[in-house]
C-alpha cells in the first residue's frame, strides 16, 4: 500500500511542480543544534532549502526594530532572519513550536509561542508559516507526528517522510557523536548545503588530528588554559551576537568545552540530585553540564555566557554562582545584547585568562 | 514553628487559613520602598519583579524571627513555579535557617506533598481542615463580591471614602471566627455599599476598563501603581480579569466549574497552546470583556515576564481584529508615579474621543 501511495504522490508532485518550491529555514536558536537534521530532511525530500544569511548588523536591527522592546535578544534575531528569509522570496518558512524535548520539562515559554508571535506580528506570514508541534522524549525529534505540518503542505506521502526522517535522524547521530567527542558546532557551521555538510562530518570521522578541546600542544609560549562556555546554542554559536568569543578564546591559548560535550547520561544523573529540577530542558542541560565541569579538575574556570533578558537564565545563573563558589571555581557572567562594542568583551575574557592563569601557576 | 508567606492580594485569606488551623503565623509587611529596595538588593538582576518583592518580604520578616515559609510551586514553564526553590539557596547563602514549605501539585511528588500536608495540617482532624477550608473560601468570596462592587462604585465617588470602606472591610473580616460571621459581615457591607447605588449613572454614560496580567502584578496593588484607584478616579469602573476565589476555585476545589477553561479556549486563536503563566487566558479574558461591552483593556505584566510578552506581542493583532483598546505596562522597581498617571490619563481620553466619535 504504502509502496502505490508513493508512486501516486510522486507523479502529482510532478504534475504541480513540487520539485521547486522553496522552504526557507532561519539560521537563529534552535537551528544550531539541529541543522544537519533539517539539511539532510529537506534533502531527502527533494526540497530546495533556503538558510537565512548570517546575523549581521542589518538583520539584527530589522529583528530589533519588529519585535517588541523588552523581548530577549535571541528572539529579536530569530525576528531578523525570518524577515531576511522573505526578502529571498520562499514559498514557506519552516518554525517548528518546540513543546518538549523530554517528558516532564517544556521549552522557555518564548519558544512555545514563537510562531503566534510571527504570526500575529507579521500577519501576511500566517499562510506560509510551517509550524507544527514538536514533542519528544529525548533530543531525537524524527518521531512522525512532529511532522504532519509539513508532509501536508509538500504534498509528500506517509512512507517519503518516514524513510526521510529516518536516514536524517541516522546523520543527526552522527554529528551528534562527533560533539560528544570534543569538536564544536563552529566546526560545521561552514557548511551551508549538505553537500559539504557531508564531507565536513566524513573528514571529522577519518581524521586523526583531535578536536580543539583535546589538544595537547599548544603553539605558542603558554599553556593550554580549559574553560567550560556554559550557555544556549544560539549564543555560543551565533558569532556575531557574541562578538565571536570562541575564537577569540582560541587566540587566547584556551581549550573551549561547551554543554554539547557531555553526554546525556551525566546530565542526567547531575539533575537527579536536585529536589526539584528545573522545568526548561536547555537549562536543564546548561546545569547538568556544568556541575559535572565544577566537579572536572581539568577544568579551570567557567564562563557563562547568557542573553540580555533570559527568563531561565535568570534562574540558573543564580544557582550556579551558588554552587561554582561551594566548588571554589572561578565563574564569570557574560552578558551580550544588541549592543556591538567589541572591547567590553575582550578586555574581559582577557582578565579572566589571566586570572586563571596566575592561579594555575600558584599551584 | 513561627509561619509566614509572601505578600499578595487578600493576603489575609492565607493569614487566617493558617491560623485557623492553630499556627503561629506572622503578618507579611505589605511591599513598600523598604521591602522592594531588599529585594532588589538581594535577587538576581534579571529576575521577574514579584520574584524580587518576595525576597524582600522574606528578608523584612527574618528581622521577626520566623523560621518557616509557605509559598506555591508550579511546574512551569514560566518561572514562578521555581521561585521557592531559588529563594531558599539566596537564603541560605545569605546565613538564614529557614524551612520552605513549597506546595507543589501532588502528581509531581506525592511522598513529599503528603508530607507539607501533614505538617500543615498540625493536630487537626482532616475533617477540621476541610471546614477551615471552607469557611476561608467562602471569605475570599465574600471579598471579592464586596471589592468588585468596590471598583464600580468607586469611580463615582470620592476615591478616599471608598478607600476607607474598604480597609474597614479588610480589617473586620480578619477577626471573623466562623461560617456565619462571614455571612452577617458580607450582609452588613453590602447594605453599605448599596446606599451608594444611586451614584451609579445611566447604562450609556459608564465606562468600563478591563484588567489583565500576570496574577501578582494584577492582585497586588501596593506594586502595580493602586492602577484601579487611579482609572476609578478618573471616573472609569473596573474590573479584572483575576480574583482570589476564582483561583482557589479553578486551582483547589475538586469538581467546581471550570470556567477558566471556556475563556482559555477562546484565546486559542491567538495562541495555540498553553504556554504557561496566564497568558492564554488573559488572551481570552480580553475577548470576554469586549463581548461584555468593556471600553478598553490594560494589560499588566512584569517587565521580561516569559509568557507576557507573548501576549504583548499578539495584542496589538487583536486589538486591531476586535477594536479594542489595549494599553500594556511593564512594571519593575522604578517607582515613578507620575508616569503610569500620564499613560493612563492618556489613554482614558482616548476611549472618551473614540466613543464620542462613534456616537457622532
Amino acid at each position: 500500500m504504502a509502496v502505490l501511495d508513493k508512486f501516486f504522490i510522486k507523479e502529482e508532485s510532478v504534475g504541480l511542480n513540487m520539485s521547486q518550491i522553496k522552504v526557507g529555514l532561519p539560521a537563529a536558536l534552535l537551528y544550531y543544534y539541529y541543522f544537519p537534521f533539517w539539511f539532510k530532511l529537506f534533502d531527502e525530500l527533494n526540497i530546495e532549502l533556503v538558510v537565512s544569511d548570517n546575523t549581521s548588523r542589518k538583520l539584527l536591527d530589522k529583528g530589533t526594530k519588529n519585535a517588541i522592546s523588552e523581548i530577549c535578544v535571541p528572539i529579536k534575531i530569530m525576528v531578523g532572519h525570518i524577515l531576511n528569509l522573505k526578502e529571498k522570496e520562499v514559498d514557506y518558512i519552516y518554525l517548528p513550536r518546540f513543546k518538549s524535548l523530554k517528558k516532564g520539562t517544556v521549552m522557555c515559554p518564548k519558544f512555545l509561542g514563537l510562531p503566534d508571535l510571527i504570526k500575529h506580528t507579521f500577519p501576511e506570514f500566517k499562510n506560509i508559516i510551517i509550524s507544527d508541534i514538536i514533542k519528544s522524549k529525548s533530543d531525537n525529534i524524527s518521531q512522525y507526528h512532529n511532522f504532519i505540518n509539513l508532509k501536508e503542505k509538500l504534498n509528500r506521502s506517509k512512507f517519503d517522510m518516514k524513510s526521510a526522517l529516518k536516514k536524517s535522524a541516522l546523520f543527526w547521530e552522527r554529528f551528534r557523536e562527533l560533539l560528544f567527542s570534543g569538536y564544536l558546532i563552529d566546526d560545521f557551521l561552514k557548511a551551508n548545503n549538505i553537500k559539504s555538510l557531508e564531507k565536513i562530518i566524513a573528514d571529522l570521522e577519518q581524521s586523526s588530528l583531535l578536536p580543539q578541546s583535546k589538544q595537547q600542544e599548544s603553539f605558542g609560549r603558554e599553556e593550554f588554559i580549559d574553560i567550560a562556555l556554559i550557555g544556549y546554542v544560539y549564543n555560543v554559536y551565533d558569532s556575531y551576537i557574541n562578538m565571536d568569543i570562541i575564537k577569540k578564546c582560541k587566540e587566547l591559548g584556551v581549550r573551549v568545552h561547551t554543554f554539547s560535550m557531555v553526554k546525556e547520561e551525566i546530565i542526567e544523573s547531575e539533575l537527579k540530585k536536585l529536589r526539584k529540577p528545573m522545568f526548561w530542558e536547555f537549562t536543564n542541560k546548561l546545569y547538568g553540564a556544568c556541575e559535572y565541569y565544577l566537579k572536572n579538575k581539568r577544568i579551570d574556570g567557567i564562563i557563562h555566557l547568557t542573553a540580555f533578558g533570559c527568563g531561565p537564565d535568570s534562574v540558573l545563573s543564580q544557582i550556579l554562582e551558588f554552587d561554582a563558589k561551594n566548588y571554589n571555581k572561578p565563574f564569570m557572567t557574560l552578558r551580550i545584547d544588541e549592543q556591538t562594542g567589541e572591547s567590553h568583551i575582550i578586555t574581559r575574557i582577557e582578565a579572566f585568562v589571566d586570572l586563571l592563569r596566575l592561579k594555575k601557576e600558584e599551584c | 514553628m513561627k509561619l509566614s508567606f509572601p505578600y499578595m492580594g487578600p493576603t489575609i485569606v492565607y493569614a487566617k487559613l493558617l491560623e485557623l488551623l492553630g499556627h503561629d503565623i506572622v503578618m507579611p509587611p505589605r511591599p513598600n520602598q523598604e521591602v522592594i529596595d531588599l529585594g532588589v538588593k538581594y535577587s538576581p538582576e534579571f529576575a521577574c519583579f514579584p520574584f524580587k518583592v518576595i525576597t524582600g518580604t522574606y528578608l523584612k520578616l527574618m528581622e521577626e524571627d520566623v523560621d518557616t515559609f509557605v509559598t506555591s510551586g508550579g511546574h512551569g514553564p514560566c518561572r514562578a513555579g521555581y521561585y521557592g526553590e531559588a529563594h531558599k539557596r539566596i537564603l541560605a547563602d545569605l546565613g538564614y535557617d529557614v524551612e520552605m514549605i513549597i506546595i507543589d501539585a501532588p502528581s509531581d511528588d506525592y511522598k513529599y506533598f503528603y508530607n507539607i500536608l501533614k505538617k500543615l495540617k498540625g493536630n487537626n482532624s482532616w475533617i477540621k481542615v476541610l471546614q477551615t477550608i471552607n469557611i476561608v473560601y467562602k471569605m475570599a468570596q465574600a471579598l471579592d463580591e464586596l471589592e468588585r462592587k468596590v471598583e464600580i462604585l468607586r469611580a463615582y465617588n470620592k476615591n478616599s471614602k471608598f478607600n476607607k470602606i474598604w480597609m474597614d472591610i479588610e480589617k473586620n473580616f480578619y477577626k471573623i471566627k466562623n461560617l456565619s460571621d462571614v455571612k452577617n459581615l458580607k450582609a452588613k457591607y453590602i447594605d453599605k455599599l448599596s446606599e451608594f447605588n444611586n451614584t451609579i449613572p445611566a447604562e450609556k454614560e459608564r465606562y468600563r476598563i478591563g484588567i489583565v496580567g500576570e496574577i501578582f502584578v494584577v492582585l497586588e496593588k501596593s506594586i502595580n501603581y493602586q492602577i484601579e484607584e487611579k482609572v476609578n478616579y478618573f471616573g472609569f469602573e473596573t474590573e479584572r480579569s483575576q480574583y482570589l476565589s476564582e483561583w482557589i476555585k479553578e486551582n483547589i476545589i475538586p469538581f467546581a466549574g471550570r470556567d477558566l477553561e471556556k475563556i482559555a479556549n477562546k484565546g486559542r486563536e491567538f495562541i495555540e497552546i498553553n504556554i504557561g503563566g496566564h497568558a492564554r487566558e488573559n488572551i481570552g479574558h480580553i475577548l470576554d470583556f469586549k463581548e461584555r461591552g468593556f471600553d478598553g483593556i490594560i494589560h499588566l505584566k512584569p517587565f521580561a515576564c516569559l509568557p507576557e510578552l507573548i501576549s504583548q506581542s499578539v495584542a496589538d493583532s487583536i486589538s486591531e481584529k476586535y477594536d479594542i483598546p489595549i494599553l500594556t505596562i511593564s512594571i519593575d522597581e522604578q517607582t515613578a508615579d507620575a508616569n503610569i498617571l500620564t499613560r493612563i490619563e492618556a489613554f482614558l481620553d482616548m476611549i472618551r474621543e473614540k466613543r464620542y466619535r462613534e456616537v457622532v
